[in-house]
C-alpha cells in the first residue's frame, strides 16, 4: 500500500480544479458545483460536501442506530432554516460532539472524493450559498483535494477495476483466496447481484468509499466477480497442435547446445 | 495540526485565520500531555486509511503514513482471527521497537465505526500499563 500514501508532487496537487485554488485564495463562501457532487466553502475552507454517489451524514448517523430518524428530522426542521443542524444535534444531547465531528468529517471526505473526481463536465460556483448543516469542522481545501487523490490511488493499488464501483455486485461461486474481515463479510452478505456498492453502503450506513475499498479487496481475493470478465487464457491446445505440425522432429543439436549453455552457467 | 492528519508543516494556514481546536484535536492533545513519553498520536479510520486527526510526530514519524500503514496491521490481525475461528474482538495491539512502543487501540463506539487510536511512545520514558489505561480513558472522552 506504500504507493497509495505517497504525496503527489506539488504541481500536481492543484490539478482537479483550478477554480478551487482561486476560490481558496479569495477566501470565497458558497457552493462549488461539479458533475458528481458539491463542495460548500466558507471563507475559503471546505465546510461540507454532498454527492449523489455517497450516503449523506443523516444516513451515516441514523443507520448505525446512533440517532433516531425522528431525531434527525426534528433537527432539520427546527435548526435547518437557521443553518445550525449540527449544533442542534449536539446541544439537544442526541449526538456527542466528537461523534458528530468524526461522522461529519467522514461524510465530507466521502462526498468530496466523488465531487472532485476527474470529469469533463462544467464546474460552477454560487457565491453566498451556505449549507443548512451549519459549521462543524472546516477543512483546508488543499487537504480535501490531497485526500481525494490519495483515495483514488488507494483503489487503483488494491485492484484496478473502476467498473466495480458502480456495477451491481455479483458474488463469486468459488471460495475466496483469503479470509475476510467481519466488515467485509457484512458487505458480501448484502451482495445479491442487483445492489450496487452505493446501495450496500446505504444499507450498512457506511461511507461509499469504504464500500468501494471493500469491493476492490473482495474482487482481489475472488469473493466477488469483476464486472468485465478477464481475457480468456490463450488457447494452448491449438498452439501445441500448430507447433507439432510445423516441427516434424525435435532439433537435437539445438537441445544439446541449450543443455551445454545451461550447464555452463549453473 | 489539521483535521485530516496532515502535520502542520505541510499545510500553512493563512495569516489571521485561527481555527478553534476540534474535539478530536483536544482529545489527542490530552493524550499527548497525560501520557508520559508520548511522541505522537492519531485517530485513524481503518477502512479508508485516513487520519481524522493527528498530533505530534514530526520528521522522524510521519503520522499520516503511520495511519495508512497501520490499517494493514489491523486488517491482517482481523483476518488471522477469522482463520483461527476466534470469535473475539481486538482491544489493542502493541508493537515493541528498539526505542519505541506503538500502541493501537480499536474503538468500540456505538456504531462500531472502524476507528483506532494510534500512539507512539518513547520506551525509555513510557509506562506501558499506564499508557494503556490512559488510552482507554481517552476513548471514552472522544464520545464516538
Amino acid at each position: 500500500m506504500s504507493t497509495a500514501i505517497q504525496k503527489p508532487p506539488q504541481e500536481a496537487r492543484h490539478g482537479v480544479s483550478p477554480m478551487l485554488v482561486r476560490l481558496v485564495t479569495e477566501r470565497a463562501t458558497g457552493a462549488l458545483l461539479r458533475d458528481r457532487g458539491t463542495l460548500y466553502l466558507c471563507d475559503g475552507q471546505v465546510v461540507h460536501a454532498e454527492s449523489p454517489a455517497a450516503p449523506g451524514i443523516d444516513v451515516l448517523l441514523t443507520a448505525a442506530g446512533r440517532l433516531r430518524p425522528e431525531g434527525w428530522q426534528e433537527a432539520v426542521d427546527r435548526a435547518g432554516p437557521r443553518g445550525r443542524v449540527g449544533r442542534f444535534l449536539v446541544e439537544s444531547g442526541q449526538v456527542g460532539d466528537g461523534e458528530l465531528e468524526i461522522c461529519h468529517l467522514g461524510a465530507l471526505h466521502d462526498a468530496a472524493f466523488f465531487a472532485l473526481a476527474p470529469s469533463s463536465g462544467p464546474t460552477r460556483f454560487r457565491y453566498g450559498v451556505a449549507h443548512w448543516m451549519g459549521p462543524v469542522r472546516p477543512v483546508p481545501a488543499e487537504a480535501v483535494e490531497r485526500e481525494a487523490a490519495r483515495r483514488r490511488e488507494l483503489l487503483e493499488a488494491i485492484w484496478p477495476c473502476p467498473d466495480l464501483d458502480t456495477a451491481p455486485v455479483v458474488r463469486s461461486t468459488r471460495p475466496p483466496d483469503a479470509p475476510l474481515t467481519p466488515r467485509q463479510r457484512a458487505v458480501l452478505a448484502l451482495a445479491d447481484g442487483a445492489r450496487t456498492p452505493l446501495d450496500i453502503a446505504r444499507l450498512l450506513g457506511r461511507p461509499a468509499f469504504h464500500t468501494l475499498v471493500d469491493m476492490r479487496r473482495l474482487a482481489a481475493v475472488g469473493a466477488v466477480e469483476s464486472p468485465r470478465a478477464p481475457a480468456p487464457p490463450p488457447d494452448t491446445h491449438a498452439w501445441a497442435a500448430r507447433m507439432a505440425a510445423e516441427t516434424t522432429a525435435p532439433d537435437v543439436a539445438l537441445l544439446r547446445r541449450l543443455r551445454d549453455a545451461l550447464e555452463a552457467t549453473l | 495540526m489539521t483535521g485530516t492528519g496532515t502535520p502542520s508543516r505541510n499545510s500553512p494556514r493563512r495569516k489571521g485565520t485561527t481555527t478553534p481546536m476540534s474535539n478530536t484535536e483536544t482529545t489527542l492533545k490530552e493524550a499527548m500531555t497525560s501520557i508520559e513519553g508520548a511522541l505522537g498520536a492519531a485517530l485513524v479510520d481503518y477502512s479508508s486509511g485516513m487520519a481524522l486527526g493527528t498530533l505530534g510526530g514530526g520528521k522522524e514519524l510521519d503520522l499520516s503514513v503511520a495511519a495508512a500503514g497501520n490499517t494493514d496491521v489491523v486488517r491482517a490481525k482481523l483476518r488471522t482471527m477469522e482463520m483461527l475461528g476466534l470469535k473475539d474482538e481486538i482491544e489493542d495491539i502493541l508493537i515493541t521497537l528498539g526505542t519505541q512502543y506503538h500502541l493501537i487501540r480499536l474503538l468500540k463506539g456505538r456504531g462500531n465505526n472502524g476507528l483506532f487510536l494510534y500512539l507512539a511512545l518513547d520506551n525509555k520514558r513510557a509506562n506501558l500499563a499506564m499508557a494503556r489505561h490512559q488510552l482507554k480513558k481517552i476513548e471514552d472522552a472522544l464520545e464516538v
